[in-house]
């Protein structure tokens, strides 16, 4: 039996930082990864945001093109609107906003890497701060003692690893999360499923007609909204939705993907790009207004396999780097304090909920209702599409006279669209504005009173 | 654009036996059928049937696992080191 003070099962980037921190305090430490190498499972890799850059300056200034040869910068990000028919009805991209409080979140949105090359290069990081790093190895259980309290792993080579503490770093499908009783198995509106292409570019075109509009959304009225990123010479497309979404439904999720790749502009940007399927991926996704519990005795869960990506986007990478900080940083002083009980290890929960992860979740439910109500709903859709375009049509519409245009758009908004955009507007934008606004709620009398005043003329529509 | 999903898709080594059906369980509610990305279900008599190359096609996501409210999908990782790899994920 070999003992540790410190098992992290997993090594994406959740267990690679809770191994480097871990390793760098001293604790001896060791992650074991199911891979052949880190990144060979994960789940789909994407965009990391500047927050990363921020809070872990010293690694993210290493992350170039050299040591990730996929990296491509988003500077702009884009948003397609596709009616019923496929057919697009309209598309905006936006830069960072002025009002973006530090560098480098006002020059870019997301640096888009592989996870086969990210998760590698993050866990040397670990195993150069002496963390022992155990590879092609699935840990299928825990070892406990005669109270039922954790202290180790089982693998499926037959080795007992013992350590004080067990972080679980091991994804949606966490064995140290259900073998530790913290979450059995996901309810199925609180986990997503996400299929998702890969695709060859050509890098000259990419760099030529995509450049830095690297991040694509597209809002379909008949598919849930899918996205699209670009790489150095490569090209994700994927799309998810809640899995009761699906088992109420009739279209597989695939089916759904599928749908995109028909889209006549999507067609267009393949083929300026060159673009040709490469590889098919399909994860789950834990995307949930509250995480699980996050801590027994001797056990702390980390990033997916807790729950914690973003409840608005599902950003996963950054809140688990975060989420594994803090419990290793609780795992030293619990060690140190010789008390690795569930009651120790409640710091963890205390700060994570402090952290920029935990205030994402405050406002968690409010921030996903809004989402299911939207564009994962596919009844929403259908009339939201065509509603955003009435909105934006007065642009460059030179049919009649400006004046008769904007009363032709403002009636059919007020009698077509406001009475399905009211009961929404009341029942998540509001509460959500009040949410985020706290001191300042003297804008909602005036929303409210101003929705009121538009009501229609005629009942119906 | 018509994609032929074995042609990108790439495994290695031997995963075991990493999923089955236990039909004493199966209600025959069919969301394993609904939910799975590379149809390896198929619903026979009322009750869920696995493909039986599923080795070679699985993604390994545990979908069936999840959406099974009669908790007859067992599913779990393949062997360390084995099973579906992503080279671009």
């Amino acid at each position: 039996m070999v003992e540790y003070d410190l098992v992290i099962v997993g090594a994406g980037p959740g267990g690679s930082i809770a191994a480097k921190i871990g390793a760098e305090k001293g604790l001896k430490t060791i992650f074991i990864e199911r891979g052949r190498v880190s990144g060979e499972k994960n789940s789909s890799g994407c965009g990391l945001g500047p927050r990363m850059w921020r809070d872990f300056p010293e690694l993210m200034k290493e992350l170039t093109p050299e040591t990730c040869p996929s990296l491509r910068t988003c500077e702009i990000y884009v948003l397609r609107w596709i009616d019923m028919n496929g057919r697009m009805r309209g598309m905006q991209g936006f830069t960072p906003s002025n009002s973006v409080s530090y560098d480098p979140a006002r020059k870019w949105h997301t640096k888009n890497v592989y996870r086969s090359e990210f998760d590698p290069w993050l866990a040397k990081f670990a195993t150069d701060a002496g963390a022992e790093l155990k590879t092609s190895t699935l840990v299928t259980d825990l070892m406990k003692d005669d109270k039922g309290k954790v202290i180790g792993v089982k693998t499926d080579k037959g080795e007992e690893i013992r350590g004080k503490i067990v972080i679980g770093a091991d994804g949606v499908l966490s064995v140290v999360a259900r073998k530790s009783g913290l979450q059995v198995k996901w309810p199925k509106d609180q986990v997503t499923i996400v299929p998702q292409y890969d695709f060859s570019c050509d890098k000259a075109k990419v760099d030529k007609y995509i450049d830095n509009m690297a991040d694509n959304l597209w809002f379909g009225a008949n598919f849930p909204g899918a996205y699209q990123v670009f790489f150095d010479e490569g090209m994700h497309l994927g799309l998810g939705n809640w899995l009761a979404s699906f088992t109420e439904g009739r279209k597989s999720p695939l089916a759904y993907l599928n749908m995109v790749l028909e889209v006549p502009e999507m067609k267009r940007i393949l083929e300026l790009v060159d673009a040709k399927p490469r590889e098919i991926q399909s994860h789950l996704l834990p995307w949930t207004s509250e995480p699980c519990p996050t801590q027994t005795d001797n056990v702390m869960l980390v990033g997916d396999a807790a729950g914690f990506p973003c409840p608005l986007e599902a950003e996963g990478i950054y809140p688990a780097m975060i989420t594994a900080r803090l419990a290793a940083e609780t795992a030293v002083e619990a060690i140190s304090n010789g008390d690795t009980s569930k009651s120790a290890l409640k710091r963890y929960e205390e700060r994570w909920r402090k952290s920029s992860v935990g205030i994402e979740f405050e406002g968690g439910r409010s921030l996903q209702e809004i989402w299911r109500a939207t564009i994962f709903n596919p009844e929403t859709m259908k009339w939201f599409v065509p509603f955003y375009h009435e909105a934006m049509g007065a642009f460059a519409d030179w049919s009649e006279p400006h004046i008769v245009r904007f009363k032709q758009i403002f009636e059919a908004i007020r009698n077509v669209y406001l009475p399905k955009l009211q009961p929404l507007m009341m029942k998540y934008v509001l509460p959500l504005l009040s949410d985020v606004l706290e001191e300042d709620i003297s804008i909602l009398p005036m929303l409210e009173g101003l929705m009121k005043q538009m009501r229609p003329k005629r009942k119906g529509g | 654009m018509k994609i032929e999903l074995s042609e990108i898709s790439e495994r290695v080594g031997d995963p075991g036996d990493f999923l089955s059906v236990d039909h004493e369980k199966c209600v025959g509610c069919g969301n394993c059928v609904k939910i799975c990305i590379v149809n390896i279900w198929r619903m026979r008599g009322g009750l869920a049937y696995i493909a039986d190359d599923y080795k070679e096609k699985c993604l390994e996501c545990g979908g069936c696992w999840q959406v099974c409210d009669a908790e007859a999908v067992n599913f779990k990782y393949p062997a360390g080191g084995t099973g579906v790899v992503y080279k671009k994920g």
